[in-house]
């Protein structure tokens, strides 16, 4: 990839209109190159930038690498995927979209837990019932573990979980979890609670840029030109 | 970390028979345990903070692993495969790598792969003896590879839990501050509350109906909680049965009806705390502490004035030994004396050797109950540059 910018957007769906609808808004127009189908695109008007559709839960992996030096990502999806991510990337402007907030929620029903501290002092009462520690669900297991630590709590098992995390409480399979809410409606469906401490991340979708990728100063105009164009 | 070259290898085999045939002189026989352990002992032990610490992994099946991060937990697991109560006596010593993530990047200091050089005694009931052998055996395995130079720092968690137990408090205090005893901070900030307001964190929870639960009456208490969620239209869900919440409110309510810890108490654990004298000097604090405060740990006490003197019977110059009462509170396995040897070129983040008393550890490990158990290691790379100057 030599002397061109590589953009990673996301690949489809409502995130991938949302991605190029924002970038459009700035005058940045991204086309699809050859087939329709394909994962390749241009930019109007820049002529050293390659498009690349990517899956959005790769997007972080891509920056991560070096693989592309801009990228158009969720900042739950930066910090789970990098545990050094201040380092390697920058974060360049919030887009406005994909809002979501990364929680902590245990089951509504448990009237004497509000807060980690909580969970904490009935951790050693929990074990002594049930012969093990609490079990936390989720798909963030770096985000929960920082978070955790952050708030002095160590007496749990992470259980990974890649869908339906909402329900692994109620059938038994975790005691609380650790995931992505918008709205809270599905947690509340769940008969889930979000702690009083327990929003671990205000996430949405942000323009990123990569530390460790090749900068050269012909990229570094690419860059500057879909900054300009985006009032960044 | 680069491959050793050829000629460490050689210097760390050397010197690792001479340290292994001190040990097996005193008695100790040699194991070699699996350098490949099941994550979950490890993970009940150290819990979800041993991820951080250490490499664990999925393997093919969906198991989890680590790469050893010490040798005393396979030691124990070895142990209980001989032993399934694993109450029989034991001596062990052994030589191998561990394995250890070093979030602020590896250095010769503190590499991601080392070896460790150690012993480890298992079911022997008495314990100032076998505390005092076990210091005296990894000092006299260092001078024998040439190490003289160096300071002891000592710490006795068995002083703490008496301390903790001595003290006149309710019971479910008590143990909140045993949980914390790990996290020096929280331990403090718990303390603080007690003397402040002991149910001041309950906001959020429902007050009207944590007034009416009688902490004696667990039947009533339950019907209540039941009502409320049926009236808020809760459902309940969850491994946490109806009786364990209402149990855990009833402890709230009482909580907020009791008389808060008296400052002088927290003060006294404050001083203990706080106590960091040479050895001798430091029982004598601890025990000016507790008798102007009328609390009792004799026992405790006698067990740390025994095990000092049995040190000194032994040739150990306690003199150089300096006592701190905070040492031994970051690895949650250790229950009473702990150790670390001290080189003044090496600094005091880089032991050259430690251990101590982990009488729990068996349990988690699967015996039927606690066992008594100690030992030491030496980090043999630190231990060659200590003696190469």
């Amino acid at each position: 990839m030599t002397e061109r910018l590589q953009l990673a957007i996301p690949s489809k769906g409502r995130m991938m209109e949302q991605a190029t609808g924002v970038l459009g808004e700035g005058g940045v127009n991204v086309r699809k190159t050859g087939n329709e189908r394909g994962y390749r695109g241009e930019i109007e008007g820049i002529d050293n930038v390659d498009v690349l559709f990517v899956s959005a839960s790769e997007i972080a992996w891509y920056l991560k690498t070096g693989k592309a030096h801009l990228g158009i990502t969720g900042a739950d999806l930066v910090q789970e995927r990098m545990t050094d991510w201040e380092t390697r990337v920058e974060i360049i402007k919030p887009l406005g979209f994909g809002h979501a907030d990364v929680v902590v929620a245990v089951p509504d029903c448990w009237l004497d837990v509000r807060t980690v501290a909580h969970l904490d002092e009935l951790a050693g009462g929990f074990r002594a019932a049930h012969g093990r520690w609490f079990r936390v669900a989720t798909k963030y297991v770096n985000l929960a573990r920082q978070f955790f630590v952050g708030h002095g709590f160590n007496d749990y098992r992470i259980v990974e979980s890649l869908g339906a995390t909402e329900g692994t409480p109620a059938a038994g399979t975790a005691d609380l979890i650790v995931d992505i809410t918008t709205t809270g409606a599905t947690l509340k469906a769940n008969a889930l609670r979000i702690l009083d401490d327990g929003v671990i991340l205000k996430s949405q979708a942000n323009l990123v840029a990569s530390n460790v990728a090749e900068w050269t100063p012909r990229i570094r105009e690419a860059q500057n030109e879909i900054m300009s164009r985006l009032g960044v | 970390m680069v491959a050793e070259t050829a000629r460490e290898f050689e210097a760390l085999e050397a010197q690792a028979q001479t340290l292994m045939a001190t040990f097996g002189n005193a008695g100790h026989e040699a194991v070699a345990p699996a350098a490949l352990q099941p994550a979950d002992v490890y993970l009940d032990v150290i819990g979800e903070a041993l991820r951080a610490r250490c490499y664990v992994f999925t393997d093919p099946d969906g198991d989890e692993y680590c790469l050893r991060p010490d040798l005393t937990v396979p030691i124990c697991r070895l142990h209980l495969e001989r032993h399934a109560d694993g109450v029989d006596k034991a001596k062990y010593c052994y030589n191998g790598s561990a394995f250890r993530f070093q979030p602020r990047g590896a250095n010769a200091a503190h590499p991601r792969e080392f070896r460790q050089c150690g012993i480890e005694s298992i079911g022997s009931n008495e314990r100032e003896k076998t505390d005092a052998h076990t210091l005296a055996i990894i000092l006299e395995a260092l001078k024998v590879a040439g190490l003289n130079e160096w300071k002891l720092r000592i710490g006795d968690l068995g002083l703490f839990r008496a301390l903790l137990s001595a003290i006149d408090m309710p019971e479910r205090w008590r143990e909140r501050l045993r949980h914390q005893l790990w996290r020096p901070q929280a331990f403090r900030e718990e303390l603080v509350r007690l003397t402040e307001a002991p149910a001041s964190h309950v906001s959020g929870m429902p007050d009207k109906l944590i007034q009416e639960l009688a902490p004696d009456k667990q039947d009533e208490a339950q019907r209540h909680i039941a009502r409320y969620l049926d009236q808020q239209n809760i459902e309940l869900i969850g491994i946490r049965t109806l009786e364990e919440i209402s149990r855990n409110l009833a402890r709230i309510a009482a909580d907020q009806r009791a008389e808060r810890l008296p400052v002088a108490t927290a003060n006294l654990i404050e001083g203990y705390i706080g106590v960091n004298a040479p050895a001798r000097a430091a029982g004598a604090r601890v025990k000016d502490l507790m008798r102007d405060t009328g609390v009792d740990i004799s026992p405790a006490l006698e067990s740390y004035h025994k095990r000092l003197q049995l040190l000194a019977d032994l040739g150990v110059d306690v003199t150089r030994a300096e006592f701190s009462a905070e040492f031994g509170r970051s690895l949650e396995y250790y229950t009473g004396f702990v150790f670390e040897v001290l080189v003044p070129d090496l600094g005091k983040r880089s032991p050259v050797a430690g251990g101590g008393r982990y009488d729990g550890l068996m349990r988690m490990c699967g015996a039927p109950a606690d066992v008594a158990a100690v030992g030491g290691a030496i980090h043999t790379e630190r231990l060659l540059k200590a003696v190469r100057g």
